[in-house]
This record gives C-alpha cells, structure tokens and sequence, in this order.
C-alpha cells in the first residue's frame, strides 16, 4: 500500500476535475439513496414504537349504541385471542369540516370524550393552548397539518345542516385513525362539550369496542371472528378496523417515496459505474506507456490495478460519506412533508445501518466494476505496452477508408472518430438512454398533472361533481325540476353513500341513479350495477370473488343477494367499497332514502355562485351545499405544486448529471487528443470545425439514444405508472403517454446536451498546432 | 544572394520571447528576414538556438511577440487563429521530427483528411496523391497501413505527401530526419531534393550538416539573430565544392 501511495496520489492529482465530478455524481446518489434507506429503516419502527406506546388497540369496532348489550360485549370479550376489551361512547356521525384547507371537507368521524379514562387508545398532547378557549376542541395533527388549523383558531363542523363552532385548544397525536385514506377521522371533546354535542344527536351515539389481541393470534382471522360474533347479536358494525389496514394507509405514501427515491439512486449509480469504467479504460489507453515503465521498474500487476482502481474507491468512498452526512439536512423536510400525510410525526436520528449499507454499496459497486475494467492491464506484457501495442486491436482495420467510400470527407472523419471512440459511445448511450427514463417520467407526470389534470384526479379521488347539493326528504324531484331549468346546469344525479356489509365485511357502499353518466368512472373491470340486484366491488374483494358471483348484502339488519357485475377501484378506501343501484340499495328499506344530488355544471367557474345560490334561496328544499369543485382544485392545485417541484428536481439532477459526465468525457477526450488536434490544427483545419467535429463524435450516439428511449417510453412508461398506481391501490389510470411531449421533452434534452458538449469544447480553441513543436 | 528571386516572406523587426515565471527570455529581436520563391532554405544553428521558433513564426503557426510578418504582401501576423488556420491549409505544409500522423488511420486517409481542407474534387484529389505516393516509393500496398504498422523512413515520406498534397507555397520541415536511420534519411532527403527540383519553396531546420547541404541558401541563427548565410548553389549527388564551402562557412559561424 505504502509502495503504491505515491501512484495513487499521482493518478488523483493528475484527474483533480473529473474525480471531483465523479464524486458529486457519487454524492447525489449517496443523499438520495440514504434518504430511501433511513426511512425505510425507521419510519416502520418509529410508527410501531408510537403504537406501543399509546397501547393503541389492534381492533376497534364501532356500533351504534341503542343496539348495543352487555351480552355484546360479553360476546366480543369471548371472542377467541382477544386479551382485552375497553369500550367507550362517542358520536359518529358524517360530519363537514368548513375552510378545510380553503374548502369544505366531508367525513365520518368520531367525537370522543376527551376525560373519559382510557387504557387502550391513548393519546399524546403534541400542543396545548395556553389560555381558556371556548367550545375547545382537540383536534388529530392530520386534521391540524392538511386543514391548515393552528391553536386558538376556529373550526366549525356541519352535522346535518346545523353549524358547531369550536376553538382549537389542542393537537393530538393518536394512532387508531390517521387520515383521510382511512375515510374515518376523530376529535376530542371535553366533558361538557361531549355532553352537549351527545344531546342533540342521541341517534349518532355509539358504543366503540377496542381490542387487544393476542400476539399469537392472526389479526385477520379475530377480526371475522369479532365481527360474527357482533353480528350473531344482530348488531350491525358502522366499523370494524384493524392497526394493519391503518398502518397501511398512513405509510403509503413514505413506501411509494421509498420506492421512488431508491429507484432514483438506483439510476445514477448506474449512471456513475458507466462513467467510472470508462474513465478506467480511458486511464488504461493513455497511459499504457506509464504504466508499462511501472511494470519494467519492477511493480506487480497488482500494485498497478490497485493504484487505479483505489483512486475510484477512495473518492466514491469519501463522497459517499458526504453525501449521507448531507442527507440528514434533506431528511427533516421530507419528515414534515410525511408527517402531513400520514398523520404521525417522526423525527429521524442518524441510521448507522443505513450508513453502512450505502456507502459499503456505492463504494463496493464503484471499485467491482474498476476493478473489472482494470484487470485487463495484467495480460499487457511491458514491452507492449512500451510500444502502445494495447491499442492495436483498435488499428487492425481501417473503417471507412476515404478513398474508397463515397461521402464527404469532413463527414467521414467523423464518422471514424465515431468508430474510434466505440468505448466511450457505448457509456453515452447507455447513460443518456437511462437518463432519458427520468426525464420521460417526469415528463408523462407534469404532461398528466398540469397540461391535462383530470388524467391525474381521476385515478386519486371518487366520484367528483362540480357542487353537492343535499335535499330535504321530500324535495328531491322539485330540486331535480329546478336544477333541469337552471341553464347554467349540465346535468344532475341521485347520488348517495352509506355504511354496508359484505359477507363479513363492512364497507362504504355508493349508490348512483345511472353510473353510466358519472364522471369518473371507477369500474376497472366488468360493468357498473344497474338493476335492483347487481353490484360491482371494490378491488379488496378480487382475490375472493369473481364477476357472476352471488353476494350477500346486509343493511340495517336486512340481508339481501346481489349479483357482481364488476370491481371498482378507490385509492382512498383501499378498495374497500361497493357500488349499487339507487333501486338496489333502497330495496333494504321500506321507504326510499333521501340521496344527494350531484350537479355538473356547464361552466365549472359558477360553482360557487351556485353553491350559495342554492343554499340561501331554497331554504325550505335544501339542507345544504358543498362546492365539491373547489375542494377538487384545491387538491389539485397541491398535487400540481408537487408535480411542478418533482418535475423541476429531477430536470435539475438530470441535468447536473449531464454535466458533469460530459465534462469527464470531453476533458478526456481533449487530453486523449490533444496531439491529434495539434496534428489537424497544423494542417489547417479551423477551432470550428474540430469542436463540430468531436461534439459530431459522441453527440449523435447520444441524440439517437435519447430519441429511441423516448420513443420506447411509450411503451413502457405505462406499466410504470401501472405499478406505481397499483401499489396505491389504483387499478386503471388514466394516465396518457404524449408522443409529442416526450419528443418535446427529447428534443429540449438534447439542445441542452449540445449546449454543454460545446461550451465544454471551447478549450479546443486553446490547443495551437505549436503543441506539436514541444516533444 | 540573387537579387532577381521574387520575395514570398518578408519579416521585419521580428522578436520572439517566452515568459516563464517572471523570467523573460528572448529568442531573436529585431530580426529582418526575407525567403524567396523556389529557394531550399536551411536553418542552421545549435540545439536551443532558436531554429524551430524562427521557422513556426515564419510560417503562421505561432505568434511572434512583435514584428511583422508579410507574405506576398498579406500580413499574417495580424490575422486571427481562424484566419491563420485558413492561410496555413493554403500556404504551408508542414513535415515534423515526430512525424505525426493521425494513428487511427491508414497512411493514404492521413493524406486525404488533409487535402478535403483544400476543396479540391475528391478524385483528382486521390489521383494526385497516388502520384505523390509513387514519387516518394510508397507502394499502393504499404498506403494501405497504419502508421504504428510501416518503418519510420516510410512514415515521414507519407508525412511529406500529406505536407504537399494542397500544393503549398512553402514546404517547412522541422528535423524531417532527427528521428530516422542513416538509409531512411537518404530516402526522405532525396524527395526534399526532388520537390525541389520540381520547383517547391522549402524551408528546413536542421543541425545535421550532410541534411544541410541539399539546400541552396543556409542560414545560421546565433544569438538571437541571423548569424550568418551562405550561398550555396544548386544541390549535386556529389559535390566537393559544395561540402567543403559549407563547412568553411560552419567554421566561420563557430559550429
Ligand atoms: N513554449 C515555450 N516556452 C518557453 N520556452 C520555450 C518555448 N518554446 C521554446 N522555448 C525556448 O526557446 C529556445 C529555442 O527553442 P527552439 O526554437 O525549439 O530551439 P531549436 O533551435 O533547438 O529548435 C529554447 O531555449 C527553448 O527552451
Ligand atoms: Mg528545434
């Protein structure tokens, strides 16, 4: 090693620009592969700790308390494996959150009862207000992040029509609900304000049964166990939710960023192993002669491949430590931007596991494929490496001899610079074909976003109309009547959700006059319900069941058989969901429910007009109104922001990489052919001409690796966007692939791969045919 | 010195320096100079005397510090690199002590990558360097070869090919035999001759006396300046007279 020491502070030395190149490339990756690595290590333990440490019920279910007994709970307390029951009452009910993050947000939640004594479900207070507020209330951080709610500041929540105001006097932390994937949310309430709230709407109290199970037990099985067991009572469950359902729904968006980030890395270590084994054939071409002179001092083989090979492990090494050192300024964001989705708030400490595994990963790929690359220099013997005999194989054959082949001369020459460098055209092409990937990605994301947004929505939320209209029980045709003359109304339709159970499962079930006319369309297999006795199901049943199937149905008490026509999908319900007909669904009742109207507007820009129009004038027709497309723009807007953000990095990375990989390429290139630009200056052949004509050797190589990878793109980007959407749980996007945007996209790259080649070109400028005359 | 040979270079007030650190050096100041049509002209001197930096800014391919430089009647030292680049493929060509062709190629493409400068037509173009070749005793065989696979006699013929093949006003050769054997140098000096005889411009830089005497006109760089000349008259195979005026002149010079 000591022996070697000088050679290898040699070789860094000589290459000071292009190591420090390949260093940030390593540096990159290292920061975005420790980012996907430490959250992968300890957002999972970190949800599990606080799990524990709140002795968060593993099974919660919730059923409406005049149905509920002591023979109930005796029965769900029997229930094999579980290991111990606690039960409070609470209000549940379907409840709107006004100025939700500028609009109105509509969910099931339950109110508890802040004092009451808990041993199961704990919570921890993250913030308290200081003074006495009125009407407190203490809300989930989910409910504090995503709606934009402080301490001190007002929430009102609508419950069938009439308005609560309340006063924020605390944020929670709870890991038994979570987000708004989940479809049901909860608050806290002191003593008074439960009671209150617990008067005026005794038919929304219920009774919640949390659970403990046995560690040995299955959490699937005790959960049908439970629910038999609740329903054999003749109970019916408005929710039974397991902790592995909830956990899925919190991380879901970390797991995809894990997924993202890592993939990410995965590319531009590819990229860099590219670029480090050209850097090594290229050192090994040039300095053949050196080397040669090393071996017949007497150095071995080894001493010599180490001594190239290390200056690559030492910088990947080195930066790789950087790189995770800088990760952790980045990792405290991506918390924040985690904390608001999913509910809980972590805080990542410095992960030597992850420290290890990504630099032991970068460096050991690093130094492999070096070390691969150099090993050939063991079968050079001195003498023909003295006389730069290791080349000759290139020279064996004269390709395109200009006096034989037709075509400009000028041409040819770059066509033979072309064949000459195949080495380095290969490492371009690969690395501008991968590259290409990146940006086609991004490309599809932003074209799907921000140029035709709907591609997007579609495939993130359910059934969207432009306003929610929700009549009194007897005013629903007038409504209709009115809405039929109002120009300014496209079209209405019946619309309605309700709690329901399937076989064994309870699930939130959408009925719908006519699914044929509904926006988005989330039948991704099969056909939507029609008659009385169809259904379609949501994608959790898939596994189980199949189109043609019968199926049985339970509401309030009544089971009936329906038919599947088909699945549905739902990112937010996990595909937790059924679709019936209005018929199918008031055939369980004697007298039809009252369904909401979903208006589509001509001109979506009315709806707020609309919204309060309907409101204040038919008072007597009208519970209330919700512009539901506000509350669409709104998230969109979000995602658009993201989207733009994500777009925007990986341009900026994309083309950073670029740089600097051309950089090492032309900066070799240039003192590769230093002598050779001397010979052609010398004979007369203008700066001009040699920056096109060594930009003419690689840029082509990487003009038609980028236009093929885009043209690919449109055949493989959608089975990327299909696996992605697919772990969210969605089934059928409609996400389009633009030809004309990728080309755009392409086309733009590839401006910008020219710009750099010939800025970087410019030295040629500098090379004088009087380089010749100094030996 | 005949007085009825037309003038190609006229260089006045020439001074080359090389600043390395804060140390200046200087080359040759205040140097006049004129080369003539048809003239084999010789630059004789002592290793590090100047030679080579007198004969490149001659030539256009480097810039002397101040002075001026004026081929029939152009200033090229006031041209830019694109411009001088453009001039060289024109007037010069140039034969080196490393030879320096492009390895990458066969002898005949190293010619060819140097005549599609010229604009000339492909074909006449290959036509002419075929003769060329023939005139140098290149083989069709051996044009075929890459530099790394032919001697290095035959290297620096296919070097004088590609230095011609434009038709250039003056042929320059930086020691076109420092690098070669005794036969091979007999071989190159002989198409100098040649070329000479056929009514080429040349100018050569050599320190190596029988080299020397193929030129009709030697020049002797010493302490910055032209030393000395010599007239020497046409070249013979075999010419006491020649020989022994030169070495008197090389005496008289203090080589
Ligand atoms: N680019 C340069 N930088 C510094 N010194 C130089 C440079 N080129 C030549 N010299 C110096 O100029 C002197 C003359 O060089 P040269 O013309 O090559 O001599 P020669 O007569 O042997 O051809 C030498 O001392 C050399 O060191
Ligand atoms: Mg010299």
């Amino acid at each position: 090693m000591k022996k070697i020491a000088n050679q290898i502070l040699y070789n860094l030395k000589k290459e000071k620009s292009s190591f420090i190149s390949f260093g940030v490339i390593i540096l990159i990756t290292a920061l975005i592969l420790n980012c996907a690595a430490v959250l992968l290590c300890q957002v999972d333990s970190a949800y599990d700790t606080k799990f524990e440490k709140l002795s968060t019920a593993t099974l919660n279910a919730i059923v409406p308390e005049v149905q509920n007994s002591s023979e109930l709970e005796k029965a769900i307390d029997e229930t094999e494996k579980v290991e111990k029951i606690e039960s409070h009452t609470a209000i549940m009910t379907e409840a709107t959150v006004k100025d939700f993050n500028g609009a109105d947000f509509t969910m099931n939640t339950v109110f508890y009862n802040i004092d009451d004594k808990r041993t199961l479900n704990n919570f921890e207070i993250v913030n308290e207000s200081e003074n006495d507020v009125d009407n407190p209330i203490y809300i989930p951080l989910y409910v504090s992040n995503f709606g934009g709610f402080a301490l001190n500041d007002e929430i009102i929540y609508v419950i069938d029509g009439k308005y609560h105001s309340f006063t924020v006097a605390g944020v929670i932390e709870e890991m038994q609900y979570g987000n708004y994937g989940l479809g049901l949310l909860c608050v806290y309430l002191p003593k008074e304000e439960f009671a209150e709230l617990a008067d005026s709407y005794s038919d929304k109290a219920v009774v919640e049964y949390s659970m403990s199970v046995k560690s040995d037990a299955s959490l699937d099985e005790v959960k049908d166990d439970v629910s038999k067991a609740i329903e054999n009572k003749g109970v019916m469950a408005l929710s039974i939710l397991d902790s592995e359902s909830v956990k899925g729904t919190r991380t879901m968006v970390t797991d995809l960023l894990v997924l993202i980030l890592a993939a990410f890395a995965l590319i531009i270590l590819a990229v860099s192993v590219f670029l480090s084994n050209f850097k090594v054939k290229n050192a090994i071409e040039s300095e053949i002669t050196n080397m040669s002179v090393l071996k017949a001092l007497g150095y071995t083989s080894a001493q010599i491949v180490a001594s190239i090979t290390l200056p690559y492990a030492i910088v990947s090494l080195l930066f790789a430590v950087l790189g995770i050192g800088l990760s952790y300024t980045l990792l405290p964001v991506l918390c924040s931007v985690l904390t608001v989705q999913s509910g809980f708030s972590f805080a990542v400490s410095f992960d030597l596991l992850s420290f290890v595994c990504v630099a032991c990963i970068l460096c050991g790929v690093v130094s492999f494929f070096t070390y691969i690359s150099a090993r050939k220099i063991k079968k050079t013997q001195p003498i023909d490496g003295l006389r730069g005999n290791i080349s000759s194989k290139h020279t064996k054959k004269n390709y395109f001899p200009l006096e034989e082949t037709r075509g400009n001369t000028k041409f040819l020459l770059v066509l033979k610079q072309i064949i000459a460098s195949t080495k380095q055209n290969v490492m371009l092409f690969l690395v501008s074909f991968v590259l290409t990937v990146l940006i086609a990605f991004s490309g599809t994301l932003f074209y799907n976003v921000v140029v035709e947004p709907d591609n997007f929505m579609s495939a993130l939320s359910d059934e969207v109309a432009d306003v929610i209209i929700y009549p009194k029980s007897d005013s629903v045709s007038e409504l209709e009547l009115k809405l039929g003359n109002d120009n300014r109304v496209q079209n209405s339709l019946k619309y309605m959700s309700a709690i329901v159970k399937i076989e064994e499962k309870t699930v939130t079930a959408f009925a719908c006059e006519d699914f044929s006319k509904v926006r988005n369309d989330v039948c991704y297999m099969g056909e939507n319900p029609k008659d009385a006795d169809e259904i379609a199901l949501g994608s959790a049943f898939e596994e189980n069941m199949k189109i043609g199937d019968t199926v049985r149905v339970t509401v309030d008490g009544i089971t009936k058989s329906f038919q599947v026509t088909g699945f549905v999908q739902s990112v937010n319900l996990q595909g937790e969901l059924c679709e019936l007909s209005l018929e199918g669904y008031n055939s369980f009742f004697d007298q039809n429910q009252t369904p909401a109207l979903y208006v589509y507007l001509e001109n979506a820009d009315n709806a707020e007009k609309i919204t309060k129009e309907y409101k204040s004038d038919y008072t007597a027709l009208v519970t209330d109104t919700v512009n539901s497309y506000k509350l669409q723009t709104e998230a969109q807007d979000m995602y658009m922001g993201i989207t733009v953000v994500l777009v925007v990095a990986i341009f900026a990375v994309t083309i950073l990489i670029v740089l600097f990989i051309l950089y090492i390429v032309i900066k070799s290139l240039l003192v590769k052919r230093r002598q050779e630009l001397g010979i052609y200056k010398a004979m007369g052949y203008t700066s001009s001409q040699l920056i096109l004509q060594t930009t003419g050797s690689f840029m082509p190589v990487s003009m038609v690796a980028i236009v093929l990878s885009s043209f690919l793109a449109i055949y493989y980007m959608p089975a990327i966007y299909q696996f992605i959407f697919e772990t969210l749980g969605v089934m059928k996007n409609n996400i389009e692939i633009s030809f004309g945007f990728l080309m755009l996209f392409a086309v733009a790259q590839i401006l910008v791969n020219i710009m750099i080649s010939i800025i970087l070109c410019m030295p040629i400028r500098k090379i004088s045919a009087y380089v010749l005359i100094k030996e | 010195m005949s007085n009825k040979k037309e003038i190609i270079i006229k260089a006045t007030k020439l001074k080359k320096s090389f600043i390395t650190g804060d140390t200046e050096q200087t080359i040759f100041e205040n140097l006049d100079l004129n080369i003539y049509r048809g003239d084999f002209t010789v630059i004789m001197g002592s290793s590090g005397a100047g030679k080579s930096t007198l004969m490149y800014s001659l030539s256009g391919m480097d810039r002397p510090s101040s002075g001026e430089v004026v081929w029939n009647d152009k200033t090229i030292t006031s041209l830019s690199d694109d411009r001088l680049a453009i001039f060289r493929r024109k007037n010069c060509g140039f034969v080196f002590q490393q030879i320096y062709l492009l390895d990458k190629m066969s002898l005949m493409d190293n010619v060819l990558t140097a005549s599609a400068l010229s604009g000339a037509n492909k074909k006449e173009s290959v036509k002419y360097a075929k003769e060329l070749f023939e005139l140098v005793n290149i083989p069709e065989i051996t044009r075929k070869k890459f530099p790394s696979q032919v001697s290095g006699g035959e290297a620096q013929r296919a070097g004088i090919v590609r230095a011609v093949i434009n038709k250039p006003e003056i042929l320059f050769a930086d020691e076109p035999t420092g690098a070669l054997n005794s036969n091979n140098s007999t071989a190159v000096l002989d198409v100098f001759t040649k070329l000479h005889n056929d009514g080429q411009s040349i100018i050569l830089v050599t320190h190596d006396k029988k080299t020397a005497l193929r030129g009709n006109r030697v020049l002797y760089v010493k302490d910055g300046k032209i030393y000395g000349e010599c007239d020497l008259g046409v070249y013979t195979s075999d010419s006491k007279y020649r020989e022994a005026k030169l070495n008197n002149f090389l005496t008289e010079m203090g080589w």
